[in-house]
């Protein structure tokens, strides 16, 4: 299975704004904010983020994987997601 | 005048004024220049109205600026209150009204606030801007046109050094107020206990509203060492936080359990070179046997200890972990009563509990709080007052047995208080904020057992609005309380079990918890 960039944005968000981002922001998270900064993810968040990643898209997530480069924003975890799916021509 | 809180890092800048005493977020500050940028800033509070006495907040997330503004208010003579800078809007503005505070430190995203302070008269200092100076709004920068000199101000040690806020059984947060007498007791026995050195670097995990960092923060400044302040972005993530301790040679690390857990289960400890680390405290929570012996095995040549303490006592009991004996335990003990406490536990019928009997724990001694901030009614019940002895007493609430050996045994709650991830939470804020809800008629929070986080959260809703849904409910809680009070699980239900008097049947939904699934009990 192939996976292309519109919908993979859109699960995740979709996963943040209604697990993650309670009473945090205003109905709208910008592709580039920092999900850190404002506290929609906490300790407890990162790792429900991360199973929700696994169980969505069958990957294994390492633990040195886990870091802030790949989830500081929902375009970060959209690039490292799209980096560990089979793509076109792959 | 006493001894006071800053005293101990004021007598460190005679040795240490050149080393470095706190970084943070990329940027560290000198001893020297904390000394005159505090000192700038307890002129400028004084210039905005500040008066020995006065509560000033502090919210925003903890830079080295942190240090700057705990300082530089006490040196104005004032207790600095600070507030989780993640916390609700409506949190933040209650806490602000509740001790009345005279100023705030913040960013200008945060200021906002202050609209939900009915009638508020505050001045804020605002870290992130430079100029633009109001009636209200101070710019950080302002500092620049005060005296670096130290300000002439008595404080008494009976005075207040600051007023930590927490979960409040009845809906509301308490501030507990701790004088400079509670807190230099605190840091005086600490240094004599644990011998931090001025080539020590103490890392500073825990939140400047959580009492944990009372120890890193002042045992730093009072032996001349360093203090490394953890970020959120670096404590979220386990593996970042293990690389951090490791490039900045922290030497003295102190945290929640469940920080620990977290960095033995996914911090990669094994490739890390953490040969530098000589102590390893935890408090705030129970410590999974379990992962303490692997914690232990990981690090060979660390002295760990469990201290244990309400914020109303700061640490009362402390426990060396006996590697030897890790084996064969089943419960870390909580230890026995620091040397400058008095601690004892009381059975039911109000007798001194011996060896191996049940009862409440109760700590008297220099460090025990004067109480809850505008609350004596509160504080009557468990603040202690006796004419025989020259100190208060608290009562903790929590039930031990003390053992034949001095340690005492910690085995739960008398009350509906209960630890996540290391945050004191009443489960009755909780509750209260549910009810507050207009669809809501009663409401249930139960704690589930959780071996890395210490408990999780599920509430059980009984409604009269038959579409409401768990993910409302959480909103509703997400503008009130902070994330980690918010239930993770909401279920709902025609009616919840009642005992014989009356009350909620929390045991029978304890036993059916394991049913309880989004929306569905």
């Amino acid at each position: 299975m192939e996976w292309s960039r519109g919908p993979v944005k859109a699960n995740i968000r979709q996963f943040v704004m209604e697990n993650l981002a309670l009473g945090k922001v205003g109905g709208i998270i910008e592709d580039d904010a920092s999900l850190i900064d404002n506290g929609v993810i906490d300790s407890l968040g990162i790792f429900q983020l991360v199973s929700f990643l696994e169980q969505s898209y069958g990957i294994r997530v390492r633990d040195e994987e886990i870091v802030l480069d790949n989830f500081k924003s929902i375009n970060a975890i959209e690039e490292f997601l799209l980096a560990k799916l089979p793509r076109k021509g792959d | 005048m006493g001894q006071l809180l800053h005293h101990v890092f004021e007598a460190s800048l005679e040795h240490h004024a050149s080393r470095t005493a706190v970084w943070g977020r990329g940027r560290g500050l000198l001893y020297r220049e904390l000394e005159e940028r505090s000192n700038q800033l307890a002129h400028l509070l004084q210039t905005n109205g500040v008066e020995p006495g006065d509560r000033v907040g502090l919210y925003f997330p903890k830079a080295p600026e942190s240090l700057i503004a705990m300082l530089g208010i006490l040196k104005a003579g004032a207790a600095y209150v600070p507030i989780d800078p993640q916390a609700p809007l409506k949190r933040a503005a209650y806490i602000i009204q509740n001790c009345g505070m005279k100023g705030l430190i913040t960013t200008s995203d945060r200021t906002g606030v202050l609209h939900a302070v009915p009638g508020n008269t505050l001045f804020c200092v605002v870290l992130d801007r430079s100029d633009g100076q109001s009636d209200s709004f101070v710019p950080w920068d302002a500092l620049n046109a005060f005296s670096s000199e130290r300000p002439e101000i008595f404080t008494n040690d009976t005075d207040l050094a600051y007023i930590l806020y927490t979960s409040g059984s009845t809906g509301e947060p308490k501030g507990v107020m701790l004088t400079h007498r509670n807190a230099r007791s605190f840091v005086d026995w600490c240094a004599t206990t644990f011998k931090i050195r001025a080539d020590d670097r103490l890392s500073n995990h825990a939140p400047l509203h959580f009492d944990l960092s009372v120890f890193d923060v002042y045992n730093t400044l009072g032996a001349g060492a360093t203090l490394c302040m953890v970020d959120e972005g670096t404590a979220l993530f386990p593996a970042t936080l293990s690389a951090f301790m490791e490039t900045q040679g922290i030497t003295v690390w102190y945290s929640v359990p469940s920080a620990l857990t977290a960095l033995l289960l996914h911090g990669v400890l094994e490739t890390r070179n953490l040969s530098s680390l000589r102590l390893v405290l935890f408090a705030g929570e129970v410590f999974p046997i379990k992962y303490l012996r692997r914690l232990a095995e990981v690090l060979p040549q660390v002295d760990l200890y469990n201290l244990y303490g309400p914020t109303e006592t700061n640490v009362c009991t402390y426990y060396p972990v006996d590697r030897a004996a890790l084996g064969r335990m089943d419960n870390l003990p909580i230890g026995r009563g620091c040397e400058t406490m008095d601690v004892f536990a009381v059975t039911e019928d109000g007798r001194n509990a011996s060896v191996g009997e049940t009862g409440e724990l109760w700590v008297r001694g220099p460090t025990v709080t004067p109480g809850y901030w505008g609350d004596p009614e509160r504080t009557r019940r468990s603040v202690l007052v006796d004419n025989a002895h020259p100190e208060r007493t608290y009562r903790t609430g929590d039930i031990v047995t003390p053992g034949a050996d001095g340690n005492f045994a910690f085995h739960g709650r008398r009350d509906n208080q209960i630890k996540s991830r290391g945050f004191r939470i009443e489960l009755g804020e909780i509750e209260a904020t549910l009810v507050d809800h207009p669809h809501v008629r009663e409401a249930v929070v139960l704690p589930i057992p959780d071996d890395e986080i210490g408990n999780r959260l599920v509430a059980v809703v009984v409604t009269d609005k038959p579409d409401l849904t768990a993910a409302q409910l959480q909103q509703h809680c997400a503008l009130r309380l902070p994330k980690y009070m918010i239930p993770g699980t909401i279920g709902f239900q025609e009616r919840l079990p009642k005992t014989s008097t009356g009350k909620v049947d929390r045991t029978q939904l304890m036993a059916s918890r394991g049913e309880v699934t989004d929306g569905v009990v």
